[in-house]
């Protein structure tokens, strides 16, 4: 006996082929999640990735874009995938199968569908992750810290994202059985949600609250701490939210208006009076694919809002790579110094002789070289004493020791580099680079200067800027004293407290096996203290110890970020933020991709997954209002409209839906990305226009690809509409 | 068989409200072949549907046999639909991914008994309409009046009360749709079933035992067969261009 079980089988086997779309979009999103959470999840990620830093938060925040990008296209595939069922099923309702039959069916179906699609996703986002890690590796960088480590604990993400498609499948099942009419269904009508009444104000007006989110967004930390004297709490970034509501009214202005054809100045209108701006001849041509938008408006527009968010994210994504790189070359650039080493006179570093002997292995000599001693001080400033968290109030104190910096006397910067700078005794002047890019980190209101060993202070005042580039210090800063207040202040200094630099260049080829080995050496050669990361402030800890209070660098979980694991020199966090880090063009520059593999490697993937997630989105959206409106074609069709017409009617859908997102998207973020740099230190330096350059030809292959999509999306639905009899 | 009794129905719009069935009445009898003519918003396919518990009515009653349709719950009105009335649809309304015969036999699948004997009454129906040598072809293989009568076949399977026909030849041409008026006639003289047809089609209604003429609502008149067809035809013709002439 045939039962209704076998029907079941028999039609779930057709059903494949409509359901391949949703098949599909399960198996990307579940892959995409799975890879992401393996990857962001994974030890390795983590470390390199600190807790609470800027890089973290833009991966975790990414991620999260990309998990409701991946929920959009989920949830359209699942009413696309009801939407072409609903034949079958009107025709079953009108044989007279009861909605209490139907549902167990339905939900068999969707699920076994779900849990088949999502698994495959899960299980293929394993490899992927693998091959892609490995593809990194294997073609762009490998390090010691390139391991990828697995743990079932990482596929808790894509677990639950799993019971969430799972979950919206019955539920979007379960609206569709409630909502469904048998007309409806046997005629094939669909509800459509139409954009009503909407008044042509909504894209300027729109334009205008989004620019307002951005500058609201972006000024309200300023303010918060300038103004109100309070640490921005994170809730201050609800002020961007116009952002999306402008964004969401442009969309909606596009979808409905367009942003050339105006339906409401045409024809009529023009009777009654009104300007009239286009031809009734636009109005013809744009008519039926604009009414086709508008009458599925808000889904489209809230699926192009996704959209666009993915690509701004997609942008950000993958500025990072061109950016790092043309800042890695342009600052080893015009380096007077193939090396420069320094360490506290405490230990016993690498001396000459011993950088000779060294050198010599590799057939190496070495040229120019120079050494000078240098002191670190305390200076005077005002500190925060006010808690320092998220929405505490800002108490400024002020204190005679608060910051390390580290002195040159003029004639040691002179010995040094060659550099003759003449400084007023009583006064300092900070070392720069020939830009002035990081004047922001420098110190200048210091009024008193401490040697730390023996609490003597001179009076001082900022004098103004010398300038070498390879003394640009991430951490303290350096200085320059002086002689005479140099030889006052530093006297009885510890060793501790005291400096020595060496540069030199080697007298031919460098040899990076050299450079790798001097560095191991160099480490070698100093003890367990000096593993401090350049931000470790070692007066300020003394000034918070004095007052009884703990420095946050000495704090157990804190203290991992402020300290440097002396044997893992190839790390980022060694290369990037030890104290006393060598540097060496030639190293610098092999070791650079190594160096960042894992940001490199982080940032690529989180663009690959948003870029993924748009162009499906781009896809699917297409794709339902083409079905949509498949009644439209087939009356166009019987109208006697030619093939070229209907192909243009696809083509202004499609373009509409992926163009505007892409435009949006990309111009959003590099606006957004040029904001970021220039508030940096306000002014845009020639690094980072050069950087933007690249960025600007990595804009040309995303667009390139987003054409792609659209051209095969194009063709796809002309051979479902068009060609199709 | 089958019994309107002063049907009324309107649709609702926001501000309007639009009476499209304004107090029908009308019998059909077993093994009666009646056809619903009208122009297009005179209420034939609002009626069909009322009939076939697509739509809800706001007044008046249906009897099927003996069972009053108002009241029913969607339990209840899925029954009616499965058991009691079979369906012929303008446009087939054949699953793509089914045989000719797993088609016909939806509706036992349906009621859960689809045995032997349904297969065997399935053949004997696909030989009655002469599709017995497409039974395992798919409905994307066949032509369609093959298509329309497989899907009168169908409307058989269950032995229902009423066959309802919503446009049966509306897709066909000229010489499918004969065939398929055929098939109805051919239902009705060998398994005296009943049927009710709503179309436009002159040629198809002159083949009824009696034509209903729905104007505006209402029962304009009602037609009966006397003689044959093509002068039946002929009187159809002229009632209908009487019809649109009245006011």
């Amino acid at each position: 006996m045939t039962t209704m079980r076998d029907l079941e089988k028999k039609l779930r086997k057709l059903d494949y082929h409509q359901a391949r779309l949703y098949l599909f979009c399960n198996f990307i999103s579940l892959m995409l999640i799975t890879a992401y959470s393996i990857m962001m999840l994974s030890p390795t990620v983590q470390e390199v990735f600190p807790e609470g830093g800027d890089s973290r938060k833009q991966m975790q925040a990414i991620f999260v874009l990309a998990v409701v990008g991946c929920t959009a296209f989920t949830i359209y595939a699942t009413a696309l995938f009801f939407r072409k069922k609903s034949r079958q099923v009107g025709i079953l309702m009108a044989l007279g199968i009861s909605k209490g039959k139907l549902a167990p069916i339905l939900y068999r179906e969707i699920l076994f569908l779900s849990f088949l699609s999502s698994g495959f996703g899960i299980l293929a986002g394993i490899p992927l992750v693998v091959l892609l890690w490995n593809s990194f590796r294997l073609f762009l960088a490998d390090s010691e810290q390139m391991q990828l480590n697995m743990r079932i604990a990482n596929l808790g993400i894509p677990l639950a994202f799993l019971a969430m498609v799972v979950g919206l499948a019955c539920v979007t099942a379960n609206r569709y059985l409630a909502r469904t009419d048998i007309l409806d269904t046997i005629k094939e009508e669909h509800k459509n949600e139409p954009v009503k009444e909407l008044g042509r104000w909504c894209g300027p007006a729109g334009i205008i609250v989004l620019l307002a989110g951005a500058v609201g967004g972006y000024a309200a930390p300023f303010v918060s701490m300038r103004l109100f004297r309070i640490y921005a709490s994170g809730w201050l970034n609800i002020l961007y939210a116009p952002v999306f509501i402008g964004l969401y009214m442009i969309l909606l202005h596009t979808v409905v208006y367009g942003w050339r054809f105006r339906p409401g100045r045409s024809g009529y209108e023009k009777r009654k009076g009104g300007s009239g701006r286009k031809s009734s001849s636009s109005l013809k041509s744009n008519l039926i694919s604009y009414s086709m938008m508008k009458f599925q408006g808000k889904q489209t527009v809230n699926n192009m809002l996704v959209s666009t968010v993915l690509i701004a994210g997609a942008c950000f994504a993958i500025f990072y790579l061109p950016m790092l790189t043309t800042s890695m070359t342009d600052g080893l650039k015009d380096r007077p110094y193939d090396y420069l080493y320094h360490y506290r006179a405490d230990q016993s570093g690498l001396s000459k002789k011993e950088v000779e002997g060294l050198a010599s292995e590799y057939g190496l000599s070495l040229k120019d070289w120079h050494e000078a001693e240098y002191v670190s001080l305390g200076m005077d400033g005002f500190t925060d004493v006010g808690g320092g968290q998220e929405g505490d109030k800002i108490i400024e104190e002020y204190w005679e020791i608060v910051a390390e910096g580290k002195f040159f006397s003029e004639s040691s910067l002179k010995e040094l580099t060659g550099t003759e700078v003449t400084v007023e005794p009583g006064t300092y002047l900070g070392i720069v680079d020939d830009g002035e890019e990081n004047t922001f980190a420098m110190r200048t209101d210091c009024k008193i200067f401490t040697n730390m060993s023996t609490r003597k202070t001179i009076q001082t005042s900022f004098a103004g800027w010398a300038h070498y580039n390879m003394l640009v210090d991430s951490g303290k800063g350096y200085y320059v004293l002086n002689d005479a207040d140099y030889a006052e202040i530093a006297e009885g200094a510890a060793g501790e407290w005291r400096g020595v630099m060496h540069v030199f260049n080697v007298d031919g080829e460098d040899d990076y096996q050299f450079a790798d080995r001097l560095l191991r050496s160099f480490v070698a050669s100093v003890d367990e203290s000096c593993n401090l990361a350049s931000f470790y402030d070692r007066v300020y800890k003394i000034a918070l110890n004095e007052r009884g209070k703990e420095y946050w660098g000495d704090d157990t979980a804190a203290s991992l970020a402020a300290k440097i694991d002396l044997s893992r020199i190839n790390d980022s966090d060694f290369r990037l933020w030890w104290e006393y880090m060598p540097k060496s063009v030639m190293l610098e520059k092999t070791d650079f991709m190594r160096t960042f593999s894992v940001f490199l490697m982080m940032f690529l993937f989180i663009f690959l997954i948003c870029i993924t997630a748009a162009c499906v989105i781009g896809y699917t959206r297409c794709q339902t209002i083409a079905l949509n409106n498949r009644y439209v074609f087939d009356d166009l069709k019987k109208l006697g409209a030619p093939p070229v017409f209907l192909k243009k009617e696809i083509r202004r859908q499609c373009c509409t839906v992926i163009r505007t997102p892409s435009v949006i998207g990309i111009i959003g973020m590099s606006g957004l990305y040029t904001m970021i740099l220039y508030a940096n230190d306000g002014k845009l330096s020639m690094t980072e226009v050069k950087g933007l350059g690249i960025c600007g030809l990595v804009i040309l292959g995303i667009a390139a690809l987003l054409y792609a999509v659209y051209y095969g999306t194009v063709k796809s639905l002309v051979r479902e509409l068009v060609e199709t009899p | 068989m089958l019994t309107v009794k002063n049907l009324y129905k309107s649709y609702e719009t926001a501000k309007t409200r639009y009476p499209v069935l304004k107090g029908i009445s009308f019998h059909v009898k077993k093994g009666e072949f009646t056809a619903v003519m009208g122009a297009s918003g005179s209420g034939k396919s609002t009626l069909l549907n009322c009939i076939s518990c697509y739509i809800p009515y706001d007044k008046g009653e249906i009897l099927l046999g003996e069972q009053n349709l108002s009241g029913l719950d969607q339990e209840g009105l899925a029954a009616v639909r499965n058991g009691k009335l079979g369906f012929v649809f303008q446009d087939f309304m054949l699953l793509d991914g089914l045989s000719v015969k797993e088609n016909i036999l939806i509706p036992r699948i349906i009621r859960e008994k689809a045995d032997k004997e349904a297969e065997e009454y399935a053949e004997r129906l696909m030989e009655l309409f002469g599709i017995s040598h497409i039974k395992d072809k798919y409905p994307a293989d066949i032509s369609g009046g093959e298509r329309q009568r497989a899907a009168v076949a169908r409307s058989l399977i269950n032995d229902p009360l009423i066959i309802l026909a919503d446009e049966p030849t509306g897709n066909l041409d000229s010489k499918s749709s004969r065939i398929v008026i055929e098939a109805f006639e051919k239902a009705k003289s060998e398994m005296n079933s009943t049927i009710l047809m709503v179309t436009h089609d002159s040629f198809s209604a002159s083949f009824c035992d009696r034509v209903i003429l729905l104007k505006d609502g209402v029962i304009y008149k009602e037609l009966k067969r006397t003689g044959g067809q093509s002068s039946f035809q002929g009187y159809l013709l002229d009632t209908l261009k009487e019809m649109s002439n009245a006011e």
